[in-house]
């Protein structure tokens, strides 16, 4: 009898003694918070990362590619390239909600136009391993035609790019991403009869912080069928860049072997190679805009 | 007494038993309506004002237990729960300031002055004192609240005070000291229900 008291007893102290850290533990539970920031903006250097705009948020967006730093093109009679502009662009996205972004622009290069639809379709969280962004960007080129009969008719201008990003964010510092994609483009737009419409794209690069405000991006793209036959030989665009970040402001410095800046452009044309010269400087400037409040709490 | 026989004996061991039991079932039934007061949903706003912006945030899960027989406190908050007016304002208070990768919640942990039970707190102000854990580093801190009964009868915890950046080695860079207070003005209202086990 005494054992069974004694139990009861016991029983009763355990109840006593239940921590207040441990409940406040139990009271946490089923936290799960999606992980934000997986990038600062929507461009590494080349490529589209998973981030999208946030719900009323504009964001105007300016880049710049130079000309080649050495080679043929390149060297002190172009100031290393500062004298020439391969591509400039310019382009509005805007935040329909915080999962999806429109977004139009204008390139130098073909004077094209080009529409832009992003969604954010999986978000990293403790449940859930890799972030996953759908990017799709119609191009259309306006410039006039250099030959007769270029383009036969509009749709022949029309390019379009599909992509699939995912990423993760490893740690604060470091995230990493991985981006299958096909570009489709109309006869008119090969570069030889042998070229091919449907292109594969498999993009990989990352960002690594250096400082709180200061990363480090890279970002390569493997293109299918760099061997077919057109009138220059055809390289994968590789881009190394640094970023700062300074609040609303982002700015990247950052050097590249693409002339182009989107990528219905860059992934089938990009004719300049980091061996020989053919890499040029190149920056962004993005300013983002709040156009509403974000909640009415 | 004189017990007549083992049978007589065999009864009052079983209700001497019983008795134990049922005491200790009524014990544990008026500790967990009463010894514990908890919230999960209780609010934490915060309030920077700088010459060009004012910026506030506000949160509303905050959790909080309060141990009704000795005055002991915990409160902690996600500091990914805080809302912003302003997405960009949230994404950079997360990443550059309070770094929630790093340092996920705030928390206090702390007692309440000269408690002598929670009726005695009602309708004046009183001091918690304890130390508050954020950004991953402690800071012993005095702060004054008062208890507030509702309508309904539950209690209300409230209490107003302020939190300097620097002592929780929250960096604010010199370009932006027109943006960001170095004082934030915190508000902490935090309703209480008895703890069911």
């Amino acid at each position: 009898m005494k054992k069974i008291t004694f139990c009861i007893v016991l029983f009763q102290l355990s109840l006593f003694a239940q921590d207040m850290d441990e409940m406040m533990n139990q009271f946490s539970e089923g936290n799960d918070f999606e992980v934000e920031a997986t990038y600062k903006s929507t461009w590494l250097v080349l490529s589209q990362t998973n981030e999208t705009q946030n719900a009323k948020d504009l964001n105007f967006w300016i880049a710049h590619r130079f000309g080649d730093i050495g080679g043929e093109f390149g060297g002190s009679s172009t100031l290393y390239g500062l004298d020439v502009a391969t591509d400039l662009y310019i382009g509005f996205d805007y935040g329909i909600t915080d999962h999806l972004t429109v977004g139009i622009g204008r390139s130098k290069y073909n004077e094209t136009y080009n529409g832009l639809i992003k969604y954010k379709l999986l978000r990293q969280s403790d449940k859930m391993p890799v972030s996953v962004t759908l990017f799709d960007q119609l191009a259309w080129i306006t410039r006039e035609e250099f030959s007769n009969n270029e383009f036969n008719q509009e749709s022949d201008r029309i390019s379009n790019f599909f992509q699939a990003v995912i990423t993760r964010k490893f740690s604060p510092g470091l995230s990493l991403m991985l981006s299958p994609g096909l570009l489709m483009r109309p006869d008119a737009q090969l570069l030889s009869a042998e070229d091919q419409n449907n292109l594969f794209a498999l993009s990989m690069g990352g960002r690594l912080k250096l400082f709180k405000r200061i990363s480090l991006l890279v970002d390569y793209t493997l293109v299918e069928g760099l061997g077919r036959e057109a009138n220059e030989e055809l390289y994968n665009p590789l881009g190394i860049g640094i970023e700062f970040e300074t609040g609303g402001h982002v700015f990247s410095l950052n050097f590249q072997n693409s002339q182009y800046i989107i990528a219905n452009n860059f992934i089938p044309n990009t004719s300049k190679s980091w061996t020989d010269g053919g890499v040029r400087f190149g920056f962004a400037i993005s300013r983002n805009f709040s156009l509403g409040k974000k909640k009415n709490n | 007494m004189i017990f007549k026989n083992r049978y007589h004996i065999g009864i009052l061991r079983i209700s001497f038993l019983l008795k134990i039991f049922c005491a200790c079932i009524i014990l544990n039934a008026s500790q967990s309506k009463a010894q514990f007061l908890q919230s999960k949903s209780g609010n934490i706003t915060f309030f920077s004002e700088a010459p060009i912006e004012n910026i506030e945030a506000s949160s509303n899960s905050v959790i909080a237990l309060i141990n009704s027989e000795n005055g002991e406190i915990a409160i902690k908050v996600f500091l990914r729960s805080f809302e912003f007016e302003k997405a960009l304002m949230q994404e950079h208070f997360n990443e550059n300031y309070v770094e929630s990768d790093k340092y996920p919640s705030a928390n206090f942990k702390g007692e309440i002055v000269d408690f002598k039970g929670l009726s005695k707190l009602q309708k004046k102000e009183f001091s918690i004192k304890g130390f508050l854990d954020l950004h991953g580093v402690k800071k012993e801190r005095t702060v004054i609240a008062k208890l507030v009964e509702l309508n309904n009868g539950n209690l209300q915890l409230q209490s107003n005070f302020k939190i300097a950046c620097k002592d929780h080695d929250i960096k604010i860079p010199k370009i932006l000291w027109k943006n960001i207070a170095e004082e934030i003005e915190v508000s902490l209202v935090i309703p209480l229900k008895p703890k069911e086990l």
